[in-house]
């Protein structure tokens, strides 16, 4: 049976599919980044984090709300 | 008192055509005339409908996209998005029967 490629060097069997897994997580931890709230620790400034998501959401439900009153408001519109 | 009379006719006046556009528009979509689309604005479902009917459908279409623009400047968002919004919402609250236009045909709910 022909070693997989790569062989680790620790002695455990590496799958062909190991070389991708990596940089998948990576991937996937970018995109994780940019959808998440993002919080900067630094020793003398403050701390900022990003609330871009929680504020959309704020705002879907608002212009929900709006909509749902144009919708009933018999504006003849809908 | 007077001026108050007077504000209270003049405003059900000023609502007067709305309300028979709301009958109207609601005829028309149980003739399965107009229907709503999933980009938040009123379509013909058929060619050759009566011309009032088309005018019905581009008069409300031009407030709805007045109404949309207003909730996109109030809320900061592009108007896109709220007649995506409003396009859903308008293909959910579709009475069963009635024609909407969504992934790229009229089908009937």
């Amino acid at each position: 049976m022909p070693l997989p490629k790569p062989f680790a060097r620790n002695g455990s069997h590496a799958r062909p599919q190991a070389g991708r897994r990596p940089a998948l997580a990576g991937i996937a931890l970018l995109a994780a980044a940019a959808c998440t709230p993002t919080v900067k620790v630094a020793t003398d400034e403050p701390i900022t984090i990003n609330l871009n998501v929680n504020i959309k959401h704020e705002i879907l439900v608002r212009v929900d709300r709006e909509l749902d009153s144009l919708f009933s408001s018999g504006s003849g519109l809908f | 008192m007077n001026t108050l009379r007077t504000v209270l006719i003049m405003v059900l006046l000023a609502s007067l055509p709305s309300l028979v556009s709301a009958a109207e528009l609601d005829q028309a979509k149980r003739d399965g005339l107009l229907g709503e689309r999933a980009d938040g604005y009123i379509g013909l479902v058929v060619p050759g409908a009566p011309a009032d009917v088309v005018a019905l459908a581009a008069d409300v279409n031009q407030r709805r996209q007045a109404e949309y623009e207003r909730i996109a400047r109030e809320n900061g968002i592009e108007r896109a998005e709220v007649e995506a919004l409003a396009g859903r919402k308008a293909v959910e609250r579709t009475a069963p029967g009635g024609w909407i236009f969504t992934n790229g045909g009229w089908r009937r709910k």
